[in-house]
């Protein structure tokens, strides 16, 4: 997986290059907006990690540049955290947000989201054992019907839709319940839990793997 | 921003120089000036009205009087005409005929062709075409030399006559009314001047009061503010625009002095707690899962001073109030029955039985994030601070066209004498110490509340604390399908 880190404080560059290179991503890093546009437009990355504060050229003016000719997943990560601001980078054509100071792992669950192959448009999500009718929001596991709540079945959803990847607390908030602020109580992992509870129902494989200091990863061997 | 020091107030001295410099006595002097223009023209029409009709009365008087000669002169000759300028002059032969006389400064000549004045009160006249002035030298005891207005008339055979009147009734008329303007113009700009003069000094009383105020606010001195009057004219109502913003200036530069040194002093707590454990964790850890352990927990330990940060930011954000112009309809309903999803599970894991009791179809203008978070707020804040077992009911009821929202817990409740200060940055019940949080949850509740018009009650319950904040209802009308 090739990235463009566009960046210009160094010393952080430098340490999301080397922890990137211990997850098998290979880094290109850019100092200021000129060299990253330069970068983006020339070679073709997977994904492009942009601040938005940049020398040269500002990082919002750098989307719209890339957007007018590609298409590549672009994540902001910035300290601009006004209430406005994310509005403002997705609005520009920025897939994704984090404000720094963030956990490398945080950064790295979303960049894997973002740069997993866009699924075909599909009625039917497959994960192991487990499916799930998006028509009749239907969810069945080893054949079994599993009876969901409407929010259970977001959350399962967007699970199976990064199946295998773990994802953040932080990003099923947004995904699925469109909340951008952290709360100050374990909410997502209540909801996890009797999600759970519902699906491991009658089985002895748990298929939602707690990752420590992450998130969750919905297991599905192949 | 360094503040200006007071500039010297010795402007006693100076008052009566900036009256005459003030708006308002310059406003006064150029009405006046407006006036005296208006007149001058006004005079000078009437004077043109005046003198031509007085003109015109005394060429008709000459008339007549030429006329009556020449009917004398037609009807039976030089002598009768002769006859008629004595009768008219006064010095009739026989009859003597008073009324017929002319008045004084009435002049008549009637000379055959050799230039002898058969009758007359003024010597031969050298006649000229229509109408014309004759100046005559001044009579005995005057000094003045008269003019006469005048004209002559050809009787026959060389035979003229002279009627004329003199003008100095027109010039006098003239002199009066010019002497009457004169005298209202001079009244007219002495009044302007003080009339000018008052209103500058009410002027400038008014304007210095103002100023005096500015310059000790300036000085630092940010309690006062300005006097003002009892009539509610246009300076109260500047006045106490100016002490309204005064008031929020100093209401805003109170709650940053307090927000800074607040943020000084909870900053130094994780920070103290994060560097001991780093220390310890250096000088005691032997292995690498000691270490790890430290680690994660400096870890959380930054993670607090940064949410910290971001709910600080966040709150003077909020309290800039620019978020308004984002403001979209809400169906409050909806978000709140999404609040009571989200937070039903860890309610329960936590305890806390939830419930809900919505009113269908109620509609507000406001921010979905932000009053989505507020609400969550509210439950949290009910969650973490109520033990065990304590009952949460999430309430919404359309009240007198307000949306009136509430969060009740039958928790122990907050005393009546700490409702209004668990709004404020920072302030933590004494019995909340102990739990986890940085006590800047409600003042962002009560933010996001006064963005939306509104206010954050807190009252008793009864057991327990009911929080309820009451907005404007809106319609759905404008809602996207």
């Amino acid at each position: 997986m090739r990235l463009l880190l566009v960046e210009d404080d160094l010393e952080l560059a430098q340490s999301l290059v080397e922890r990137f290179g211990e997850h098998d991503y290979h880094v290109t890093h850019a100092h200021d907006g000129i060299r990253g546009l330069n970068a983006a437009l020339g070679q073709d990355f997977h994904a492009i990690i942009l601040d938005w504060m940049l020398p040269g050229l500002d990082g919002l003016e750098l989307v719209k540049a890339v957007r007018r000719e590609k298409a590549t997943p672009v994540i902001y990560l910035t300290t601009m955290s006004g209430i406005d601001d994310r509005v403002r980078g997705l609005e520009a054509g920025g897939d994704d947000y984090l404000v720094k100071p963030f956990a490398f792992a945080e950064l790295l669950a979303r960049i894997r989201a973002m740069t997993r192959r866009a699924a075909p448009a599909v009625t039917t999500l497959c994960a192991g054992s487990i499916e799930l009718d998006l028509v009749r929001r239907l969810v069945t596991r080893h054949g079994h019907f599993v009876d969901l709540l409407p929010q259970e079945f977001k959350l399962l959803e967007y699970l199976m839709r990064n199946v295998n990847r773990a994802v953040t607390r932080k990003m099923l908030l947004e995904h699925v319940w469109d909340i951008h602020f952290d709360p100050h109580t374990s909410v997502v992992e209540s909801h996890v839990s009797r999600l759970r509870t519902r699906l491991n129902a009658g089985c002895d494989i748990d298929a939602i793997q707690t990752v420590r200091g992450v998130g969750y990863r919905l297991l599905a061997p192949n | 921003m360094p503040f200006k020091p007071c500039a010297a107030s010795g402007t006693g001295c100076l008052r009566q120089t900036r009256v005459l410099k003030a708006e308002s006595f310059r406003l006064a002097a150029l009405f006046a000036l407006l006036f005296l223009v208006l007149t001058g023209a006004l005079m000078v029409t009437i004077l043109w009205i005046v003198d031509g009709a007085q003109r015109t009365a005394l060429i008709a008087a000459n008339e007549a009087d030429v006329t009556t000669v020449q009917n004398g002169f037609r009807d039976e000759g030089l002598d009768e005409a002769v006859e008629v300028v004595r009768q008219r002059l006064g010095t009739p032969t026989d009859t003597p005929m008073r009324r017929h006389s002319l008045p004084p400064g009435a002049y008549m000549a009637i000379e055959n062709s050799r230039r002898d004045v058969l009758a007359g009160n003024l010597a031969a006249v050298d006649c000229q075409p229509g109408v014309f002035k004759l100046v005559l030298p001044p009579a005995t005891g005057h000094h003045h030399r008269r003019t006469v207005l005048g004209r002559c008339a050809d009787l026959s055979g060389g035979v003229t006559v002279f009627v004329g009147r003199d003008t100095a009734g027109l010039d006098m008329t003239r002199e009066r009314i010019m002497n009457a303007f004169a005298w209202i113009a001079l009244g007219t700009c002495a009044f302007a001047g003080l009339f000018g003069l008052f209103l500058g000094w009410r002027f400038m009383g008014r304007v210095d009061a103002i100023t005096d105020t500015c310059e000790r606010v300036i000085a630092g001195r940010l309690n006062e503010r300005i006097p003002l009057g009892e009539r509610g004219d246009e300076w109260d109502r500047l006045a106490r625009a100016i002490n309204e913003m005064l008031d929020r200036i100093s209401a805003l530069l109170e709650n940053l002095k307090q927000v800074s040194s607040d943020v000084a002093h909870d900053l130094r707590t994780p920070l103290t707690r994060l560097r001991n454990r780093l220390e310890e964790a250096r000088s005691r850890s032997g292995n690498m899962k000691d270490y790890s352990n430290a680690m994660a927990r400096a870890i959380d330990d930054t993670d607090q001073v940064i949410s910290l940060f971001g709910a600080v930011l966040r709150i003077s954000q909020i309290e800039s109030g620019s978020r308004i112009q984002t403001f979209a309809p809400i169906c409050l309903t909806d978000l709140l029955e999404k609040i009571y999803e989200l937070y039903l599970p860890v309610a329960e894991d936590c305890g806390h039985p939830l419930s809900r009791r919505l009113q269908a179809g109620v509609y507000m203008q406001g921010d979905e994030e932000l009053l989505t978070q507020m609400f969550s707020n509210l439950v949290e804040n009910s969650i973490r601070h109520t033990p065990q077992g304590a009952n949460l009911l999430i309430e919404l009821a359309s009240v007198d066209g307000l949306a009136v929202a509430s969060v009740i817990d039958d928790g122990p409740g907050v005393p009546p004498e700490e409702r209004d200060k668990v709004l404020r940055r920072f302030y933590r019940l004494s019995t909340s110490r102990s739990t986890e949080g940085h006590g800047l949850g409600l003042s962002l509740v009560a933010a996001i509340a006064q963005l939306h018009g509104s206010r954050v009650e807190l009252s008793d319950a009864n057991p327990g604390l009911q929080v309820k904040v009451a907005f404007p209802q809106g319609s759905p009308a404008q809602l996207p399908a």
